[in-house]
């Protein structure tokens, strides 16, 4: 596209074109931002990213849509990120509509902003946006605990935008703000049936302040008693002992027959995952085993299939019933390790990875030719587990 | 005042003190309840009535009119509140109550004063327990001001109280949407939050041990049904009992003994029925009862315990000795009576064709071999005869 062809199409890209050329020429845009060229293109161009962010307040839905759509292909490539963010007031004016309840739209805002806030930079300048704008994580919380706050949207996006967030101390800071009921209200996500999405980008947030080591011992504690609510989806509908039972926490005892475990292994892995950081301190530890999180473990390990959730399991109940580590090194978090140690740890987990590969193909060719002996196999790593 | 009084009335006071030369001052108080009467006095009064009385207090109905001549009825509704007020922090909540209710009787027009008094009301009947009442006026306070703190607060606590905790929750969120860091907020939420699935975790209990009792007791029908027992119903003049169509009208009712030591059969763990078996001795209208009868004992051993050392202190001719028994059973039915060898065992017993048991709890007769009493008992009746 030589220059005169690009200020003619430009001309086309305002709101008082006439509807079918304008249609045209957004149709033409969506078309660019689909190869890495055109977005190459576009994100040199300010010119263009003003007149789609323009175009997303047009009168005519469809041109709406097609602006929304050619913004979402150029927010998925990190290159244009800057572009977006510094040449045009895309963010400002995301987060206005965001806020609308009846914004027809919201969805792709929400999807705009998780693709924008994935990088750590684009992420901080996002979140200055929002304290800038005077919205504030408050009310971005209170939007996703609020269901059915847009009438017209399903805002489930909301969740991986918040978590994407939560890599940033600010966020993280604020969500286990004991002074504030935040997490709280964030919890009763994690068993939220209506959408894969708003669930794994909850408990992505929550694992994501189990980094913060110092509020362990509050997380906890019965004031949020996270512990439970993330073991709540591993567990199933397995009968305990009576004297098992009672060792566990309330929200774990006496499940119901149709009990049934997270079905999306992603999210079974990060709930082991934030399980496992929150095994960093010493307290931690503590109260992890004190709650019987091994029983639930125990019974999970043996119903888990996909390879790599059992890896992640397995090095869980290693740390529960282990040894505690020697005197300076409670908090796992804080231990530096020996640049030949660490090396050594990663070609494990490089091995480890390799192992998880091999063993995901042999399952699929297994379960292709005998749906029985891959029982057998899983039966037999069983047993190396003390129960 | 007045420092001077005119002269005409000096001289009118002049005759007025010269009267009481020849009679004696009539307005005085009565020697006898001078107190009282120095009580109703208002500048005296020690405490002010709850409620002024005009016929009663003409006095203080006055100067309460002059308090309340010529202001608006929000000036009014003011005083009320405070008098509330007043009455709130001397806990006299029944007095503050009242005046509260006088002061929205006023109507006035504003919605912030009339919050309070709704809310105040509310935190008075609250501390009586009146929770429902209190509950019913901060909604009306919350109707006049939708974002009341302290109604939304004491909205919750009464939600607490009442154990709606799911209730309680939506309120703290709320009040927590208007004041996020309100400490009384974050504690009622975390309490109910706490309860609610405390209460949650009770019923899912009560449902487990609900399925395993129903399953025991199907079992224990089952056995009976198995051995082939014949229970029969007792209906509630308890003089007429109607066989039970055969084993498909089997019930729990049925099992269940009219006797207070609520003895039951039940089935062991290695598949033996035990049942509450009643000893019957028409000859000196006596009874003994075995609470748990094994199924396959005999009669002899148990009469033999029953028998052998310590006789009974109503056998005063020391002639139940156990070889010297005889054992039946009735068949009410038919109003005949069978001998049970007492080398059967109990379930034997109780599979005979005849054998109905009654109010779950098999019951025999137990006569002295050849005794006169005997031969007397059996006169009138049929008696089928061991072989």
């Amino acid at each position: 596209m030589d220059e005169g062809e690009a200020t003619e199409l430009l001309a086309f890209l305002s709101r008082d074109t006439r509807l079918d050329l304008k249609g045209q020429a957004t149709e033409y845009i969506l078309g660019l931002t689909g190869n890495a060229e055109g977005r190459r293109f576009l994100a040199s161009r300010a010119d263009f990213l003003q007149a789609l962010v323009t175009l997303t307040s047009d009168l005519s839905l469809a041109i709406v849509k097609d602006s929304f759509h050619s913004l979402i292909n150029l927010s998925a490539d990190p290159a244009v990120h800057e572009s977006l963010i510094r040449g045009t007031p895309l963010l400002l004016v995301l987060l206005k509509n965001l806020l609308d309840p009846k914004y027809m739209f919201a969805d792709q805002i929400c999807t705009l902003l998780s693709n924008l806030s994935r990088e750590e930079d684009t992420c901080q300048q996002v979140f200055q946006a929002i304290q800038k704008e005077g919205i504030g994580l408050a009310k971005l919380v209170e939007i996703l605990c609020t269901e059915g706050y847009n009438q017209n949207a399903s805002l489930h996006y909301l969740a991986p935008f918040l978590s994407n967030l939560t890599q940033l101390p600010e966020t993280r800071q604020f969500i286990v703000d004991r002074d504030r009921c935040v997490i709280q209200r964030l919890l009763p996500f994690i068993q939220y049936k209506g959408s894969t999405v708003r669930r794994g980008g909850v408990i992505a947030i929550l694992r994501n302040c189990c980094f913060e080591s110092s509020c362990h011992e509050w997380l906890l504690s019965d004031d949020v008693d996270l512990l439970a609510f993330l073991l709540l989806p591993l567990a199933g509908p397995e009968e305990l002992s009576e004297e098992e039972m009672e060792r566990l926490p309330l929200d774990l005892q006496y499940l119901p027959e149709d009990k049934k475990r997270e079905d999306d292994p992603d999210i079974r892995k990060m709930l082991i995952e934030a399980i496992m950081l929150l095994t960093a301190t010493k307290v931690g530890r503590q109260v992890v085993k004190e709650k019987g999180a091994y029983l639930i473990l125990r019974e999970f390990y043996s119903w888990e299939k996909e390879p790599d959730v059992r890896i992640a399991c397995e090095k869980l109940i290693q740390v529960l019933i282990g040894d505690e580590p020697e005197a300076g090194m409670e908090n796992l978090m804080e231990v530096t390790i020996p640049t030949a140690v660490e090396e050594r740890l990663r070609s494990l987990d490089m091995e480890e990875q390799r192992s998880v590969k091999e063993e995901q193909m042999q399952r699929a060719v297994e379960a292709l030719n005998e749906e029985q002996r891959t029982e057998q196999a899983d039966k037999s790593v069983t047993e190396g587990l003390e129960r | 005042m007045a420092s001077q009084a005119p002269a005409h009335e000096e001289d009118s006071m002049d005759s007025f003190l010269d009267t009481f030369k020849s009679q004696k001052y009539k307005g005085g108080f009565n020697e006898a309840t001078w107190e009282e009467e120095f009580d109703k006095i208002p500048m005296f009064m020690k405490k002010a009535p709850s409620e002024i009385d005009p016929e009663k207090n003409p006095d203080l109905a006055c100067i309460q009119s002059l308090l309340f001549e010529g202001k608006s009825p929000e000036e009014q509704a003011k005083i009320y509140k405070d008098e509330g007020n007043d009455h709130f922090k001397e806990k006299e909540y029944k007095k503050a109550i009242a005046a509260y209710t006088e002061g929205l009787r006023k109507q006035c027009s504003n919605p912030d004063l009339n919050a309070i008094l709704y809310t105040n009301r509310a935190a008075a009947e609250f501390y009586l327990g009146n929770y429902r009442s209190a509950l019913n006026d901060v909604i009306a306070a919350r109707k006049q001001k939708q974002d009341h703190l302290k109604a939304i607060v004491r909205g919750a606590l009464c939600h607490l109280e009442l154990k709606n905790f799911t209730e309680a929750i939506v309120w703290c969120d709320e009040g927590l949407r208007i004041s996020s860091k309100e400490k009384k907020l974050l504690e009622t939420r975390t309490k109910a939050d706490r309860l609610r699935r405390a209460e949650q975790r009770d019923a899912r209990k009560a449902t487990v041990k609900a399925k395993q009792e129903q399953s025991q007791r199907e079992a224990l029908l089952q056995a009976i049904k198995d051995r082939n027992i014949k229970l029969i119903q007792q209906t509630c003049s308890e003089e007429e009992e109607v066989a039970s169509d055969g084993i498909t009208g089997l019930s729990l009712d049925e099992l269940s003994s009219g006797n207070a030591t609520a003895a039951k059969v039940y089935l062991d763990q290695k598949k033996n029925l035990h049942w509450p078996v009643l000893f019957l001795y028409p000859e000196y209208r006596q009874t003994d009862f075995v609470s748990a009868f094994h199924e396959n004992s005999r009669f002899i051993d148990h009469l033999i315990m029953m028998f052998a050392e310590d006789l009974p202190p109503w056998d005063v001719e020391r002639k139940y000795l156990p070889n010297e028994l005889e054992l039946y059973f009735e068949d009410e039915e038919r109003a005949e009576l069978h001998q049970v060898d007492v080398e059967r065992s109990l379930l034997e017993v109780l599979q005979h064709r005849r054998y109905f048991v009654k109010a779950g709890t098999p019951t025999f007769l137990i006569l002295v071999k050849h005794s006169p009493f005997c031969a007397q008992y059996f006169a009138d009746k049929k008696v089928h005869r061991t072989a």
